[in-house]
Parts: C-alpha cells; structure tokens; sequence
C-alpha cells in the first residue's frame, strides 16, 4: 500500500517536471518580489542619502533644513535676484489664476511692464526666471505635487545664432535629445544621450552613448577633458516615477554644479521637459503632465540668467492646456522627425553671447527692450 | 486581464487550476465562474453585456427548437418557419450588438463626413474586450444548431460555458461547437495534460513577450519618426517589424490559449501553421487565423453560392467576404483597404499566376514575403495621409526629403539585428518541429523554464516596476 503511493508521486513526479520547475521557482519568486516593493523604497532613501553624503561641502545649504526650506535655500543660492522677480510674478499671478495656456500672451504682458521699470531693477528682472502661479490641484502620489506655477524661459536678450554656435556644444539628454541629434541637422555639437536617461545615472560609471561614435563614454572624463562652451542639458522624463521633485532638484544642482567647476566660464541651458499628448497623460500614474511641469519648475529654479538659462519649449508644440499637439507625435511623447527644425530655431533664437553679460552687468545701463 | 501579466500568471491561473482540479464533478460551474471573474476584473461593466448575450443567445436556440404538445397538421412547416425566423433574429440581433459598440462611431463619422454635417450623433462607446470573437462564435453555434450539424445541443451552463471560457474568450481562436461538444459534458485532466499544457503556455508566453513586444518597439520607434520620410530601407525594416510583431503576438496569444485549453482538458484548434512561409496569398490566408477564415468560408462565402455560380458571383462573392474580414478587424477605412488588397490580390492570382507561384520553389516565397509586409503597413496605419507617406517611403517616393536614413538604419539594424534573426527562424517551422520531437527532453524543460522567467521578467520590469516603468 505505501509502496503504491510513492510508486504513483515518483511517476507524477516523473510525468510533468515542467510544472513542478515552475511552481518551485514561481514560490521562490513570490517570496522575492513581495520584498521588492520594500525594497524600492529603501532604494530611495539610500540614493538620497547616497546624494546628500557626496555633498558634504554643500551640506549647510542642503541638509541642514526641512524639505520646503531646503527647496528655498537652492534657490536663494542660485538666483539671487529672485525676490524682486517673485514680487513681479505673484502679482502677474494673481491676476492670471486658473489660467495655463497663457504664456505667449503673458511674455507680452510681462515685457510691457519690464519696460516700466527701470535702472537696477530693470536689470535683474532681465536675468530671471519667471513663474506663471495658478491654483493647483490635489494630487496623491509620493512622485510630485502640483507645482501650482509654470516656468517661462529665462528672460534675457537672447541673440539669433547660427549652427556655427553649436560647434562647442554638448547636448546631455534622454530620447527627446536623441531626437534633436537625429533629426535636428545640428551637426557640430557632440550629443550624449540614450533611451532612459536620467539625471541619476548621467554622471555615473555607466556611461552614456556619444552620438557620434555609437559608443558608451564615461560623462565624468569627457566633461574633464573637452572644455564645451554650452551645455544643454534636457532629463526628467524618466525620473517621473523615480524619486520626488525635491530629489531631482538636489541632484539636477549636484550635475550643474559638478558640471561649472570642471568647465569654467561654461553657459549651461536646462531645456524644460517637453509636456505630452492628451491621450499619454495620465493622472493614474505619475506619467502626466502636472508631474512633467513639477519637474520643469523644479529644474527651472536653477536658472540664473547668466550663466544658467532655462529654455521652455513647450509653447512651440503645446495646445492651450499644455498637451503636446496630437499631430505632431506617434506615442504622445515624441515628436516626428520632421518637426525637430522647429526645436532647432528656437534653439537658434536662444543664443548667448558672454561679452553681452559682461557689458551690462559692468556698465550697469538698462537693456534696449 | 491579459495572459500576459503578473496578475493572471501568478495569481488568477495557479489558484484557478486548483480549485478546477478539486472539483472534477462542478468543472463547467467552476470554470464559468473563473472566466466571468477573468473578464470581470478588466471589464467590469461589459460582463453583464456578455452574460445578457449567451442569455438571450440560448433562449433563441431554445425557442428555436421548441416543440408544442398538441398535435397539429401543419406542425413540421410552422416549425421550419419558426426556426428560419429566430435565426435571422438572433443573428441580427448578435450582429446589432456589434455593430453599436464596434462600427456605430465610424458609420455615423463616414456618414457625417459625406454629408458635410452632423446627421448621426457619435456615442464613443468603449469597445467591449473580445465582442468580435465571442459575437462570430455564438453566430457559428445558432448557424450549427439550425443546421443541425450539432448532435446534442449544449444545456444552458454548457452553452455559457463554451462561450465565456477564458482561454480563448478575448482573443480567439473562433471554436465551434462541434470541436469542444465532447468535452463539454465531461472532461478528464491528466497529470500529462498539465504537463503539455503548460509548456504549450510558456512557447506562447515567450512567443508574445520575448519576441512580439520587443519587436514591436523598433516599429515604433521607426513611426515615432514619423511615416513620409523613411529611407526606403527604414521603412521596410518597419514593415517586416510589425509584420513580426502582429504574428507572433497574435500566433503567441493563440498558443496560449491552446496551452491553457489542454490544461483545462480541452482541445482548441490551431489558428496559426506558419502563414509566412506560405507561396501565395490565398495559401497565406489557409494558414493565418485559421479559424476566422473558415468562419467566413462556413457561414458567408459558402452561404452566398461560393465558386459555383459563375465567375461574376464568385468574384462579388469574394469581395463581399474581402470587405467583411477588413472590416472585423477594426472600424476604419484602412481595414477595409486593406481587405479590397488582399481581394484584389487574391482574385488575381486564382485567375492568373497562381499555379505559377506554387510550382515554383523562389518565386512564391519572395513574393509573399514581400507582399505580406506592405499588407500590413495598410493594416497598421490607420491615418490616410500617413499611410500614403509610408506606402510611397516603401517604393523610394518622398514629397520631402529624407529624415531618417542610413546612420539610423545602422543603429536599428545593430540594436535589433540578432533579435530579426531569431524572428525569422521562428517564423519558419524549425523551432515547432524541434519542439515536437524533443519536447520531453530535459534540455527542452530547462529551455521553457528559461522562457518563462525570461518573460515574467519583460513583464514585470515592463509594467510593475516603477524604475524602468518609462524608458525614454
């Protein structure tokens, strides 16, 4: 009688290994992946204070303080003629509540009244990064919140280049660059980019694709070596379900700092996050556009307008509510290739000349606007 | 829920088998609650639509067959009338159903559209999940009954049953009645079953995740470029792309569904015997879907006096079951282009060069395999504008120049070569075959466990993980 019943479990045994492989190694499984999710949020906590303890000159202006001071202190550090420019804003904010696809019609706006003020003043709101506030909306994820504002590209007297400008250019960037160095015809700048980059992982040992060879490059020793002019720099996409903003924040100021101190004198461009389609976003996931414009703003306050802008090209391919226009993309992320030449003027038009800065901020006398 | 996921691999299979293999006496109660609750989870509402179906679906064939006691003169003809009248009912019911949820928005828009004003309101009504397949299957099972090539129709839980059954409620293959009337009353499962079933599951599993999804990204990122200004070499990368993608997700979803169906006791038909090695269209169309295409053969082509009224019939015959398979497909007009192609191609070879491409052993082979693809460029583009852009990229037409060329082709063909290779070897009946023969072999064991953990892999890393849940 027992004989019989090992018989028939050894023969069932011997009749569907496959299955019983597969329940083996589907328990050892479970018993993993239900860590992961604790996981992932150690993960987190680590590459924070993985971040936070490479900073430790930094730390006064970073770690000392809670979440809403430190946002703050970042900012003061960088932008310094940000009080004056905030007043201005809010004021241009209140008026223009609730509204989002305003910002062509608010440049305007805000122009005009630049125009009336003068001297100093006049001075440092052309080198500020200006904020549009509306009232923002409740959102229940432990990616982002509402900014509740809309970062406009720095305010400056942007000169129109040619694509002599970007022969001493280095474009850092995720799929949306690999765009611009595909289909952009901006030959002479040096592109590193790849598919799921983030601002985590630019700088780090894995490296990241040069556009021109097709290799992985080490982004630490070329930044050492080739001495660039300017620096684009365009990455949040996929830091979208990845860490909160202040964390982007943090480190998006630890690569633009690491990237002055090894080149000098260099103009560093934080291009704004191109917003997606109406299909694409999705309030369910982090994957929609108040968490894009929460990193925008977020990488926004690093500009200083004179040797960090921030470019906002979203106006060019956006409708009214910030969706990216349905015609101009397959997936609702990225362009088509033909609408690159687009981005490329815009880039044009953006051009810094050094001397200029100089000029003004030694002679002291207001800009012709 | 799809095969494919976390959820329904680890969660919704393993405690179903189970709960199926404890009660081999209430099998059918068991697995129409299984599948009700399958397709619930995804379609909350629309499985009161499907249940509202096979209700009204029985009570026809009920109704269909109902004999009064008394006895009367005239009885077998009320009868035989009665029966042609709950047929066309039913089936106008079926089709109505379909149509409002399927073709409704696209009637009224193309109506609109001619008329240059809003005569049809639109409704946007959400497509319920598998309406095509479960429509065309209870369609097949009142045409059966009324012909009476059904033995012993099903009781109510049967009929439910053989409808609702999740292994092929979503995605197909069309079973009719007669293949599964056998094991609907009582089904054995034996332990090789299981066996056979599960490694069945896991070459789909791997069919559709491991090569399906990851081909499919390099046709999007080919038409995230944009369709109009492909190197003619780029466009038709894309074309064998896609024409990759959609067989072996489709081939993949079917196998599985074979797979589960052993498991569960069952055999499900094959739908796929290896469409792109076929040597002509018409022989492409005996081996893509197979059960659709008998579907219309059965029960539309057939019906309408197939090839023996003349040749003017059977040409409008033809364009008529053309049209409709276009149109199953989804509710655009490309889909029904794309029908009107395979018609016209079709038709052309029955009357001309279609026994020269199969007595050739080249000939058919390059033909097909280059016909197949532009086929599915028409399937896929649903934008007119951009569907002529490609079509022209395709013969080397640009209206603007080009954008996406060699140093991209080169990129691609890098990233994706090895991946191509291992998709055309899979297209051939190779790896099938080999499968056969050594399919109780350990190495073939470790082969699927490596396939199946593979693929749990894409998927979770695909969807559930919140670091690589986006790669831009």
């Amino acid at each position: 009688m027992n004989r019989n019943k090992i018989r028939t479990f050894l023969e069932i045994i011997y009749n569907c290994p496959f299955v019983l492989l597969v329940i083996f190694t589907s328990v050892v499984f479970l018993i993993f992946f239900d860590g992961t999710e604790g996981r992932e949020d150690g993960k987190n906590v680590a590459a924070l204070r993985m971040i936070e303890e490479k900073n430790p000159a930094k730390e006064n202006d970073i770690t000392d303080r809670e979440e809403q001071k430190e946002d703050s202190s970042i900012v003061e550090e960088v932008q310094k003629p940000k009080e004056q420019g905030e007043k201005d804003v809010k004021n241009a904010g209140t008026r223009k509540e609730n509204t989002i696809g305003i910002k062509k019609d608010l440049k305007c706006k805000t122009d005009n009244k630049s125009a009336e003020i003068s001297g100093k003043q006049e001075k440092e709101k052309k080198h500020a990064t200006e904020f549009v506030e509306y009232t923002p909306i409740e959102t229940d994820s432990r990616y982002y919140s509402d900014a509740g504002k809309i970062a406009l590209t720095t305010v400056y007297d942007y000169v129109l280049e040619n694509e002599s400008y970007f022969n001493d250019a280095a474009f850092l960037g995720d799929s949306r660059t690999l765009g611009i160095s595909d289909y952009a015809g901006l030959e002479g700048a040096d592109f590193f980019c790849d598919n799921g980059m983030t601002i985590y992982k630019l700088l780090e040992d894995d490296g990241v694709t040069y556009q021109k060879t097709g290799e992985k490059v080490d982004m630490k020793e070329i930044l050492q070596e080739k001495h660039y002019g300017k620096i684009y720099i365009m990455l949040g996409m996929n830091e979208l379900g990845y860490g909160d903003t202040p964390m982007y924040l943090r480190q998006y100021l630890k690569v633009i700092r690491q990237i002055k101190e090894w080149q000098p004198g260099v103009i560093i461009y934080v291009m704004a996050n191109l917003h997606v389609s109406q299909e694409k976003n999705n309030m369910e996931t982090e994957f929609n556009n108040i968490n894009i414009n929460d990193k925008n703003v977020a990488s926004a306050r690093l500009a200083n307008g004179s040797d960090v802008f921030y470019l906002d090209c979203n106006p060019l391919f956006t409708d009214e509510e910030g969706y990216l226009l349905a015609e101009l993309t397959f997936d609702g992320v990225h362009l088509y290739a033909q609408h690159y030449d687009k981005w490329r003027d815009f880039l044009f038009a953006h051009g810094v000349e050094r001397e200029e800065i100089q000029q003004t901020e030694t002679s002291g006398v207001p800009g012709d606007s | 829920m799809l095969f494919s996921s976390v959820g329904f691999l680890f969660r919704f299979l393993p405690i179903f088998i189970i709960i199926y293999l404890m009660f081999p006496k209430y099998r059918n109660i068991v697995l129409l609650t299984g599948s009700l609750i399958f397709y619930g989870v995804g379609e909350p509402f629309f499985v009161l639509l499907l249940l509202l179906s096979v209700l009204v679906n029985y009570g026809f064939t009920r109704y269909m067959f109902w004999e009064p006691r008394y006895p009367q003169s005239n009885r077998k003809i009320k009868a035989a009338r009665r029966r042609k009248r709950a047929i066309i009912l039913v089936i106008a019911l079926d089709l109505s159903v379909l149509f409002v949820f399927k073709y409704w928005d696209f009637a009224a828009g193309s109506i609109n559209a001619a008329a240059g004003k809003g005569v049809l309101p639109l409704l946007s009504l959400a497509l319920p999940l598998g309406i095509s397949f479960y429509t065309f299957q209870m369609i097949s099972y009142q045409i059966d009954c009324y012909r009476g090539t059904i033995e012993t129709r099903a009781g109510l839980l049967s009929f439910a049953t053989y409808i609702c059954m999740f292994p092929q409620l979503i995605a197909g293959p069309i079973v009719r009645y007669g293949e599964v009337a056998e094991r609907m009353e009582g089904r054995r499962v034996r332990i090789r079953d299981l066996e056979n079933g599960l490694k069945l599951f896991t070459l789909g599993l791997g069919l559709k995740v491991l090569l399906a999804n990851q081909i499919g990204t390099l046709w999007n990122l080919i038409m995230t470029a944009g369709a109009g200004r492909l190197h003619p070499l780029v466009a038709w990368l894309g074309a064998f792309a896609y024409s990759f993608q959609i067989y072996f997700d489709f081939w993949g979803y079917s196998v599985m569904a074979m797979g589960l169906g052993k498991m569960l006791g069952f055999s499900i038909p094959r739908n796929f015997d290896h469409p792109y090695t076929s040597r002509s269209l018409s022989e492409f169309w005996r081996r893509w879907h197979m059960t659709l295409g008998s579907w219309f053969k059965e029960y539309v082509y057939i019906p309408m006096g197939g090839s023996r009224k003349g040749n003017g019939r059977t040409i409008c015959n033809l364009l008529v079951v053309w049209a409709l398979t276009g149109l199953w497909h989804g509710a655009a007009w490309n889909f029904v282009l794309w029908g009107i192609v395979f018609f016209l191609l079709i038709s052309l070879e029955k009357r001309t060069f279609g026994k020269w491409l199969e007595k050739s052993l080249v000939l058919g082979h390059v033909y097909t395999v280059l016909l197949i693809p532009v086929t599915w460029v028409i399937f896929a583009i649903t934008d007119m504008g951009q569907l002529a852009g490609y079509l022209g990229n395709l013969v080397g037409y640009h209206r603007e120049g080009i954008l996406v060329g060699t140093t991209q082709l080169v990129r691609y063909l890098k990233e994706y070569g090895a991946l191509i290779i291992a998709c055309v070897i899979f297209a051939t009946p190779l790896p099938v075959n080999l499968y056969w023969k050594w399919k109780d072999r350990w190495f073939v064991v470790l082969i699927l466990l490596g396939i199946f953990w593979c693929s749990v892999r894409e998927i979770v890393l695909g969807s559930n993980n919140p670091f690589l849940y986006f790669r831009f």
